[in-house]
Parts: C-alpha cells; sequence; structure tokens
C-alpha cells in the first residue's frame, strides 16, 4: 500500500467555525446595509459622481471577477493540461471561482442605480453590448463551474470532468476577454481603447487568480492538515514567476501601443508622470509592488520556497487592487478630448480638469461585504463537501514523506 | 365581379363625387397628411424626418447661459447645489484654439450621434436611436450601470444621483437612471418646430443655434448649414452626429 | 384610472368603498377612457403598452397616457391647489395600499398636473397641438417666414 491522497471535509472545531462564520457574516451585513443606504439616498452619498462614473465597487466587482477566472488556473492544469498533481486541488479551485463570481457580481448589481430592476437585465438584451454578453458570460460561467464541480466530486460522473474542465477553461477565457473589452472597447476614453486590454486582463487573471488560490489553501491548512506536496508549491512558484513576466510584457505592450497611437499619447504622459496621485499608484502599486517586488521576493534564494511564495502573493494582491484603481479610476480622471486641437479654458463641467475620487465609506463597506461573501461561501462549500486534499500515509511511513508533510 | 365601366349616369354621379371628395375633402379630415414638420399623435415617427442642430458658433456669445437656463427651465433640471453631481443637459465651454490663440465659446450637449457609442455600450437597450434620428434613454429600461457614460466622448450624460421631487409632466426624470438632451422630444412631439435652446437664442437675438429637420432643404438648420462650413466634433470617430458647429 | 360612479366615492376590487378626500375631474365624468372594469383590471396594461409606445415611437395620443390619467384623476383641496395623485388615501394609492402593489410610476413621473406646454384639456389632441405651437413657434416661423439677414 502506497500514500493516498484523499478529498476531506474542512474538519475544524464548531467554535472555528461560527467565529469565522460570524465575522463573515457582520462584514457582509454591512456591505448590504451600505448597498441599501447608498440606493436609498442615490449615489451623491458616495464619492461617485458625473465624472468618475465608475469608483470603489466596480474596482472590487472587476477585481473579484478576474480573480474568479483566474482561480480556475488550477483545476485547468489538471483537467486540460492533464497534470495528475493537481488533480487533488482541482475541485477547491473551481469552489472559489464560483465564490469570487457570485460576490464580484453581486457588488455590480448593488451598484447599479437602479438594483430593484435587475430583472430588467435579465430580459431586455441588447447584443451589441458587451455588458449583455457579460451577463450571459457570467452566468453561464457558474452554471459550468457547478456542473464542473459536480463532475470532479461525484464518482459516477468523474469520467466527463476532463470534458467539463476543458469546456470551462475555454469559457473563463471568453469570459475575461469579455471583461477585459468592456474597457476596451470605450472609443471615448484614451486609457481604454485599445483591445489589448482584452489579454491584459487575462493575465492579470492568471497571476492574480494563482495568488488568491495559494493564499487561502494557506490560511486554510492553518485550521486543517491540507496537503500541499513540495512539488505543487515548486510548480506553484514556477508559474507565478511565468505570469509576472507575462504580466510586465503586456504591461509594457499596453503602454507602448498607446504611446504610439498618437492621440492617446497625451493620456500615457498624464499616467506615466505628470498624473499625481495616479502616476503614483502606477508607479508605485501596480508596477513595483505588484510586479517588480513579487519577482524579487520570488526568486531571492534566501528565503525557502514557501515563504516567498506568501510573500510575493499578498504582495501581488495588494498589487492587484492598486492596478484596477489606476485602470478604472485613473482612466476616468483623466479629462475627455472633446476638441482635439482646442484647450477648454472653461466648463461648469469639469471639462477641463484631472477628476478627483475620493470614495466615501459607504463604497468601501460595499466592497468589503462582497469579499466576505466570496470567503463565506467557501467556508459554507469546504465545511460541507468534500474539497481538501489530505494525505493518508501507508502503515509502513517513510521519512521523506514526514519531510514533505512539514512543508505544507 | 365589379365592373369598372360607367354604365349610367347615376353611377358617373356617385364616382365622380367619391373622387372628388378624395381629392379635396380627406386632406381636410386629416390636415396633417402633407404637413411635412408636424406628425399626428397616432402615428409612429419615421427616417423620413431627421433632426438636427447647427451651431454657429461666431454669433454664440462670451457670458450669455440662455440656452442652459432655458433648458434647464424646460426639463426641470433644477440642481441641488452639487455641481459635481448635479444634472446638466446642455453647457457652455469656452475653449481656445491651440494654434491661433482664438477664443471661442459655444453650447455643449448630447450631440445625437447617428451611431451612438452609448447605444452600442447599453446592455438594456434603454439607451436608443429615435428613427427621427433623437438619440435618447429609455428610463423605464435604464438600470443605472453608467456605461453610456463611459463610451460617451463628449460628457453628454448625467446621472441622477439623488430623489428628485418638483419634476416636470413634460420631462419625467428621477433617481438612479442615466438622462440626457433629447432635443425637447415633448415640445417635437406636439407640433413645435423649435427646442427650447434654440428658442431661447433667438430671443437673445443671437441666432447661434439653428434646429430643424435635416432631410428638409428650407429648415432653418438647412439653412445654417449651407451657409456656413460646418463641421462634426471628434471626426476621427466616424459618429456622425446630428449636431454640428460651424464657425470655428 | 378608475372609474368614480358616485361622486367621490370609489369602488375597490373588492367592493369597499373609498373616500378620497378633494375632488377630481373624473368626479363629474360617467366613465373613463375604457368601461370601468376594463379599467380595473387592465389600467396598467394599457399604461405599460403606451408607455413603450411614447417612448420608443413617438405616439402622443392621450387616451391611455399616464399625464392625462394625472390630469383627470387628480384632486384638488380646498385652496385649488393639488394634491400628489400618489400620496396617502389619494386615487391610486387606496387600491394600490389594499393590494400591496408597488407603483413605480412616480420617482420620475409628476404627481400633480405641472405641465409645462402641454394644456390637456381632454379636447382632440391636434387642438392643444395647435396651441403649443402657438406657444413654442412664433419665434421660428418668424424666422422660417421673414427673410431675416440672419438666416
Amino acid at each position: 500500500m502506497i500514500d493516498k491522497i484523499i478529498l476531506t471535509k474542512y474538519i475544524i472545531s464548531p467554535k472555528v467555525f461560527w467565529s469565522k462564520f460570524i465575522l463573515l457574516g457582520f462584514f457582509i451585513l454591512v456591505g448590504f446595509a451600505c448597498s441599501l443606504y447608498m440606493e436609498h439616498e442615490g449615489h451623491y452619498v458616495t464619492g461617485m459622481n458625473n465624472q468618475i462614473v465608475w469608483g470603489l465597487p466596480h474596482i472590487f466587482a472587476v477585481l473579484l471577477i478576474v480573480i474568479a477566472s483566474g482561480v480556475l488556473n488550477i483545476a485547468s492544469i489538471s483537467s486540460v493540461f492533464d497534470k495528475k498533481l493537481y488533480k487533488p486541488l482541482a475541485p477547491l479551485s473551481a469552489l472559489l471561482a464560483i465564490a469570487f463570481l457570485i460576490a464580484g457580481l453581486i457588488i455590480l448589481v448593488l451598484d447599479l442605480g437602479k438594483p430593484d430592476r435587475l430583472i430588467v437585465a435579465m430580459t431586455t438584451y441588447n447584443f451589441k453590448s458587451i455588458f449583455a454578453w457579460n451577463i450571459f458570460l457570467y452566468s453561464g460561467f457558474a452554471v459550468v463551474l457547478a456542473a464542473y464541480i459536480w463532475t470532479m466530486l461525484d464518482r459516477e460522473v468523474n469520467r466527463f470532468s476532463k470534458y467539463v474542465g476543458t469546456f470551462a477553461f475555454g469559457w473563463r477565457i471568453i469570459l475575461t476577454t469579455g471583461t477585459g473589452s468592456i474597457f476596451g472597447f470605450l472609443v471615448a476614453r484614451e486609457a481604454y481603447a485599445t483591445a489589448i486590454l482584452a489579454p491584459l486582463f487575462i493575465v492579470m487573471s492568471l497571476l492574480y487568480g494563482t495568488a488568491v488560490y495559494f493564499l487561502i489553501l494557506k490560511t486554510i491548512s492553518k485550521f486543517h492538515k491540507t496537503y500541499i506536496s513540495n512539488d505543487i508549491l515548486m510548480n506553484l512558484r514556477r508559474l507565478t514567476v511565468m505570469f509576472l513576466f507575462a504580466n510586465l510584457y503586456f504591461l509594457f505592450l499596453y503602454h507602448i501601443t498607446n504611446m504610439y497611437i498618437a492621440k492617446h499619447v497625451e493620456y500615457e504622459i498624464f499616467i506615466l508622470s505628470n498624473g499625481g496621485i495616479y502616476t503614483f499608484a502606477f508607479w508605485l502599486g501596480q508596477l513595483l509592488i505588484g510586479i517588480i517586488l513579487p519577482i524579487i521576493v520570488i526568486n531571492s534564494k534566501k528565503l525557502c520556497n514557501e515563504l516567498s511564495l506568501i510573500i510575493s502573493s499578498i504582495l501581488i494582491l495588494i498589487g492587484s487592487f492598486v492596478a484596477m484603481y489606476v485602470i478604472i479610476i485613473g482612466g476616468q480622471a483623466y479629462p475627455l478630448t472633446i476638441f482635439p486641437d482646442h484647450i477648454i479654458i472653461e466648463s461648469s463641467f469639469y471639462d477641463n480638469v484631472v477628476h478627483s475620487y475620493v470614495p466615501s465609506l459607504y463604497e468601501f463597506g460595499l466592497g468589503l461585504g462582497g469579499v466576505a461573501l466570496a470567503l463565506i461561501i467557501v467556508l459554507i462549500g469546504i465545511a460541507n463537501f468534500k474539497f481538501l486534499p489530505t494525505l493518508i500515509k501507508s502503515p509502513k511511513k517513510n521519512l521523506s514523506d514526514e519531510q514533505e508533510n512539514t512543508a505544507s | 365581379m365589379t365592373d369598372t365601366k360607367i354604365t349610367n349616369r347615376r353611377d358617373f354621379l356617385v364616382k365622380s363625387v367619391t373622387a372628388l371628395s378624395i381629392i379635396y375633402v380627406v386632406p381636410d379630415i386629416f390636415p396633417m397628411a402633407d404637413a411635412s414638420i408636424k406628425k399626428p399623435f397616432d402615428k409612429k415617427v419615421n427616417a423620413s424626418t431627421k433632426w438636427g442642430m447647427n451651431v454657429e458658433v461666431d454669433k454664440c456669445v462670451d457670458g450669455c447661459t440662455a440656452c442652459v437656463e432655458a433648458c434647464i427651465d424646460e426639463n426641470g433640471l433644477y440642481g441641488l447645489d452639487r455641481p459635481e453631481t448635479d444634472s446638466q443637459w446642455i453647457r457652455k465651454l469656452v475653449i481656445k484654439d491651440i494654434a491661433s490663440d482664438k477664443v471661442t465659446t459655444l453650447p455643449m450637449m448630447c450631440q445625437h450621434c447617428e451611431n451612438p457609442p452609448c447605444c452600442d455600450v447599453c446592455p438594456t437597450g434603454a439607451s436608443f436611436r429615435r428613427e427621427d434620428g433623437i438619440v435618447m434613454v429609455n428610463q423605464h429600461t435604464c438600470i443605472g450601470c453608467r456605461y453610456c457614460m463611459m463610451a460617451c466622448p463628449f460628457k453628454a450624460r448625467s446621472f441622477v444621483h439623488e430623489n428628485l421631487t418638483q419634476q416636470l409632466t413634460s420631462a419625467p426624470r428621477g433617481k438612479g437612471c442615466v438622462e440626457s438632451c433629447n432635443l425637447c422630444v415633448n415640445r417635437i412631439d406636439h407640433g413645435s418646430e423649435t427646442t427650447a435652446c434654440e428658442e431661447a437664442c433667438m430671443k437673445e437675438g443671437h441666432v447661434a443655434i439653428s434646429f430643424g429637420d435635416l432631410t428638409d432643404p428650407n429648415s432653418r438648420v438647412s439653412k445654417s448649414i449651407k451657409r456656413t462650413n460646418n463641421r462634426r466634433l471628434r471626426a476621427d470617430l466616424k459618429l456622425k452626429q446630428s449636431v454640428t458647429y460651424s464657425g470655428f | 384610472m378608475l372609474l368614480a360612479l358616485y361622486s367621490n366615492n370609489l369602488y375597490s376590487h373588492d367592493g369597499e368603498k373609498h373616500i378620497i378626500k378633494g375632488h377630481s375631474k373624473a368626479d363629474k365624468l360617467e366613465q373613463c377612457v375604457e368601461p370601468t372594469e376594463d379599467m380595473q383590471k387592465n389600467h396598467f396594461g394599457y399604461l405599460y403598452h403606451q408607455r413603450d409606445e411614447t417612448v420608443k415611437h413617438g405616439i402622443r395620443t392621450k387616451q391611455h397616457s399616464l399625464a392625462n390619467c394625472i390630469d383627470c384623476h387628480v384632486s384638488y383641496d380646498d385652496k385649488g391647489d393639488a394634491i400628489s395623485i400618489n400620496s396617502e388615501g389619494q386615487f391610486c394609492q387606496t387600491c394600490h395600499v389594499q393590494t400591496a402593489v408597488n407603483i413605480d410610476c412616480f420617482t420620475c413621473h409628476a404627481t400633480v398636473p405641472r405641465e409645462k406646454q402641454v394644456r390637456l384639456d381632454l379636447k382632440h389632441n391636434q387642438d392643444s397641438a395647435t396651441t403649443i405651437e402657438e406657444h413654442t413657434s412664433s419665434l421660428a416661423k418668424y424666422f422660417n417666414e421673414t427673410n431675416d439677414d440672419r438666416y
């Protein structure tokens, strides 16, 4: 008999479970209360206005949706690329994807001017709109994921797992393309009008998803002995390095493209050199914390595999938030070029100023509530279904296994 | 089978009276049949009219906000003294030519594009272009996602950020929807030939704004376009706006 | 849009009497724009149909227009001021509270006749068109007809 990895439920004391549940539940309630207040009073209580029309809720929502598509990486590697090593990790990856997707969507819906008209959004479509497509892509993705989880967890339908997994993989690539295209198709704004945003969003999703997956698995293993072998650790590390460089490459490409599009040059100058907080956020947050530092940390010889991956994952997540801030808020802050050969001297509608955005606590509460919702779905999921890889040792175990186990 | 031949005197009389009545009486019963601008209330708008506007910028006076005030008055756009969130359907801009330093002032509003980016991105189709060229928001299906505001190159749209009261019967508007200039659609549908802003501009004696049917060569807007060298803003985007500017 | 049969008393769906404060034009009329029973059941259908026709296609007939409903059914107090049609105990609200159906019309639509140009005097449509036109287009006419050098 050899050692076996089996999937188990999240086995912790009820006390620990409920304390987490109540903590997350509290944040969800606060988030819901915030959204109710915003809806009741109208959006003037938020930091959003006619200049910055999409704010903090959209940063949270887009980030969560991007992550949702990214965390499915692990499952895709196991099913699409047939890596046995990743197989035990796949179900959790699909669960995370569904949780983050739902959370992102709920934030998006609760920030609508008319959330009560969700039924209109579900019944009236304009198929020219990438938003309308996304409604299908997102809800369809949730269904595909649910089917995928089913095939992975139920032995009777397990043989379909590979096909459903491949389908889910294809779907998520299209989904992230759709998310990137929300911005990519906006001809009016210099920050956005380029199709390169779609692949940029895909590599971002790969990077952020892997980081989130690893951090959540690590957090779970604090309370429950999940099994992460050294091989997987090495693999994740290599993946992260690859995604980091891919991100750097596409970010570089995006800005180079914009610099070559003559009418976008001024926006580039704005975001790269004289945009105040936005320039600062780009260089320090998106580039340094989000990409450069993780590359340095993850390659440092002084830290062990695991620690370097943990630190770089945390840095990547901080960077991801700032990246969304730069893309979503920075892109809107730069005033529209209505008259390419004129300067606007006077306007009552802020046509000639760089817009500022000070988010309100309500928006922040809504965003945090969304994150808490994602986590509570994960918590409930792993406590009730067998998602977590656990090592069952054979009676005649040897020392090398012991070593491997401590690494987790 | 009906016999088309006129067989007797009585038949002749009946037929000729019918023919005459079609020629003379029917147009009186339906007085709108020949009027090109006014349409009957129960007829759908169609593409035979295309509403448009031309602004002769050199006639527009710096400091005059008559059109803006008229619009506020017409549509009940009374703000709450929160300039960042209050709606503005039309606004005055002062711009300076980079090359020649020439300073111009002009009104800016929804440009009523033929290929409107706002309508392309709207997920529910609430932003739409009416057959007669008016781009407007169907506030019954607008969910307030504000994607159209992201897409508009002219910053023509506003989002209603708070509960409103005192709306006008002729201009319903409310919290959570996006709104913008609709070329005074209520007036036009009721047979008016002018928008509030054009009327105000005429009253001021500046006559910078000309509104009318672009398909009618005798409309004020067509005459204005013929007389001056008009152009579209951001022509590089190929949006084919119905609102044009001349003289700068 | 329910019909006022006996002065200002109304019948709700269950036949219970409601008494509305103030007086409205509808009080004096025999019947609404459709037979009473039809209106009780289908008024929203008419409004719903009309709203799309009006917004999308510019149809401005009055028979089923919300503005027309309000104009006729809004009550006036002793001073002659209109009372919001959706305020408590008024025309819309009496039934809609009873049946617990929320109305979404009045976040946007005016609750009293508050017109800018349109005179809704229950005459033929075209009549009011003439008055609006006179009201708004006199200047336009002047510039159209005279050969003003600015044109």
